[in-house]
């Protein structure tokens, strides 16, 4: 088997090129169109025993349809010397002269254009293409022959990290980002090109490095004093050797980080495809996995009319307080939340006593707000102040979603930690948060509903998706880390948890690491909440 | 001929080989409903999902070390396509997830029912 066919192929091509594959492909692999649809589905079985399936393939010198398990393609080929044939699932194509299928770059580069092309007419986005090592890789695998197999129980990305006088809180922030799966294969594979020369200073170099330092292998504790002095330097209002809050730090961090990625990214080529689909949107790696887009609908309640925003965010911080902000009144409150009667009921109940999960605190993020009397809003439409309704609801979802439980309280009077426990689960499914699933139910007001219940029921996610039925989109995330906040407003102390391999889990405290288990995770009091989209988009 | 009248046509066919022998119904419904989903394109987008979630479990993965270890065995030049289709088939059918088995065919289910009622 190579790349360029066999003889017999060869001979077919130099006599009548590749446009008879792409017809027979066109019309009976990936049908690009209704009219090829309907040809495939009328006219595709094996002409001799009648069947659709068994490996149908296409004679590719004749208009003969024959399957494989029958040997009716094969009886055909023999017969008539049309020993050249393709699949009509996949397109390969069949030598039946060589007995094999034989592969050949021009038809292959064919079939993928076509295949793309059918898919998007669908709908179907991009498709998977499994990753292939370039001449690069594969000449320095073979240079470097010594291989490290990553098992299950190995500590390999495990590094305690010394407490340089309160600095917990960027230890378990780097924790947190260091165990984020896509991150770390961003940085594990090189993909950040920074000249030095240009960019002193540059903190994505550093965490590239702190990337490889905490894949190495080595198992002592790191000692983040660069970091931290360059996080002084570029986030000044974090200098100093106080407390500090483990937020505010995470953002920081991302604000840098995607500052320095823009200064460097003119030297990144591939950064253009991003660029194309997300024209107001960088394309750094920081966007690409912890941006995501909020919308925000202001209705006005005299003439009904909605103006839409959509903002980035980075992360979603949710209020814990009891009540929440204003709910205005009910009848408001009702119609957002459509004639889903038990929910309601439910939801009543948790107004007055405040949220006691993740998904009522996202319910509540997500719920039309009244903005009362004394917010009147100039509305586009009706060119008058007027009272108001805003609802948030997730327009686009990051790859990493982070929550920020609002635990510490800071009015004018009294600041105070709020210690109420939280239930959030390892599988989350933001559909129900999602603009298009939110306006739906307002519109139609859709009984059948999706809430807590059906986050982790697959069944259940198909009849709630209702009318985009084979919809492929996925919002599904896995919780992979964990911050926790102990101790008082003056003096607390952070540690993390997060996710090795798939479930094994461990606690971080400075330079110490310990195993934990989900339970142990899941009881926590949880300050920061991250998740990681099970199902990635191909871009 | 519209593509609506063109899909009731192919319910009613399946429908109306209800008289004849069990087996045969069943070969005309499934040709029926194969060439519905074609004809509707939706046939490819079932498959994409079963595709998509078959490498989201791994499955995809597997079934290539599989294959490798077939070619391995029985040596790169000794071995065709057949043998490697003979040999993985079986395992791979086993390690399909139930709940990737469950969701699909939940799935279709409600399709054809939607469907076939509208």
């Amino acid at each position: 088997m190579c790349d360029i066919g066999c003889p017999h192929l060869q001979e077919i091509k130099a006599s009548k090129g590749v446009e008879l594959y792409r017809i027979i492909f066109s019309s009976f692999v990936a049908a690009s169109n209704s009219v090829a649809r309907k040809r495939k589905a009328i006219h595709c079985y094996c002409f001799v025993c009648k069947s659709v399936d068994y490996r149908l393939h296409s004679c590719l010198n004749c208009v003969y349809f024959g399957c494989y398990n029958g040997h009716h393609i094969q009886d055909h080929a023999k017969h008539k010397k049309h020993y050249l044939a393709v699949e009509l699932s996949h397109g390969n194509v069949l030598c039946v002269a060589c007995g094999t299928y034989v592969y050949d770059d021009d038809l292959l580069n064919v079939a993928h254009e076509l295949m793309v092309r059918a898919g998007s007419r669908l709908g179907m986005g991009a498709l998977y293409r499994p990753w292939e090592p370039s001449t690069k890789v594969l000449e320095l695998l073979r240079k470097n022959p010594k291989r490290r197999k990553i098992v299950p129980g190995v500590a390999i990305g495990l590094r305690g990290l010394i407490n340089l006088g309160n600095t917990c809180f960027m230890n378990c922030i780097v924790q947190a980002l260091t165990h984020t799966p896509l991150l770390r294969d961003h940085f594990l594979t090189e993909e950040h090109v920074c000249r030095p020369e240009d960019q002193p200073g540059c903190l994505v170099c550093e965490v590239s490095t702190l990337f490889q330092e905490f894949y190495s292998g080595n198992k002592g504790p790191l000692t983040l004093h660069r970091l931290l002095h360059m996080i002084w330097t570029h986030a000044r209002h974090l200098a100093g050797y106080e407390q500090q809050d483990a937020h505010e730090f995470f953002i920081a961090t991302l604000d840098v980080l995607h500052r320095h990625c823009k200064a460097s990214a003119p030297a990144l080529p591939e950064n253009e495809n991003s660029q194309r689909d997300n024209p107001h949107q960088c394309s750094c790696i920081i966007d690409t996995i912890f941006t995501g887009g909020l919308q925000s609908d202001v209705v006005c309640q005299a003439c009904k009319g909605v103006s839409t925003t959509i903002d980035p965010f980075w992360d979603i911080s949710l209020d814990l307080g009891r009540g929440g902000n204003n709910i205005g009144d009910d009848s408001s409150f009702n119609t957002s939340m459509g004639s889903d009667l038990a929910l309601s009921g439910e939801q009543s109940k948790q107004t007055n006593s405040g949220p006691t999960t993740l998904i009522d605190c996202l319910e509540r993020f997500t719920r039309a707000e009244h903005l009362g009397s004394s917010a009147k809003i100039k509305c586009n439409n009706c060119q008058s102040y007027q009272e108001s309704t805003k609802q948030l609801t997730m327009k686009k979802l990051p790859v990493v979603a982070s929550f920020h439980l609002k635990r510490f309280e800071h009015s004018s009077r009294l600041h105070k930690k709020i210690s109420t426990y939280i239930s959030f689960p390892e599988q989350l499914d933001m559909t129900p948060f999602m603009s298009n699933h939110r306006n739906n139910r307002n519109l139609f007001n859709s009984g059948a509903s999706s809430s807590s219940s059906s986050s982790s029921d697959s069944a259940g996610e198909w009849n709630s998706s209702g009318s985009g039925s084979l919809s492929l989109t996925d919002n599904r995330y896995s919780l992979f880390a964990v911050i926790n906040h102990l101790g008082t407003l003056d003096a607390g102390h952070y540690t993390a948890y997060v996710r090795q391999q798939n479930n094994h889990w461990f606690k971080c405290d400075d330079h110490m690491i310990t195993k934990a288990n989900l339970q142990e995770v899941l009881d926590s009091e949880g300050y920061l909440l991250f998740y990681h989209k099970k199902l990635m988009e191909f871009q | 001929m519209s593509r609506y009248s063109e899909r009731r046509k192919a319910i009613e066919a399946s429908l109306d080989h209800q008289n004849h022998d069990g087996k045969e119904k069943k070969v005309n419904s499934k040709r029926a409903v194969n060439q519905h989903l074609t004809i509707e394109g939706d046939k490819e987008k079932f498959k994409e999902l079963l595709r998509r979630r078959l490498i989201e479990c791994g499955w995809r993965d597997e079934l290539r070390v599989l294959c490798r270890d077939t070619i391995r065995e029985r040596g790169i030049h000794n071995v065709t396509v057949d043998e490697i289709v003979e040999d993985v088939t079986p395992k791979g059918r086993a390690l399909v997830p139930d709940t990737v088995k469950k969701e699909l065919l939940q799935k279709i289910r409600t399709y054809l029912h939607e469907k076939a009622f509208k």
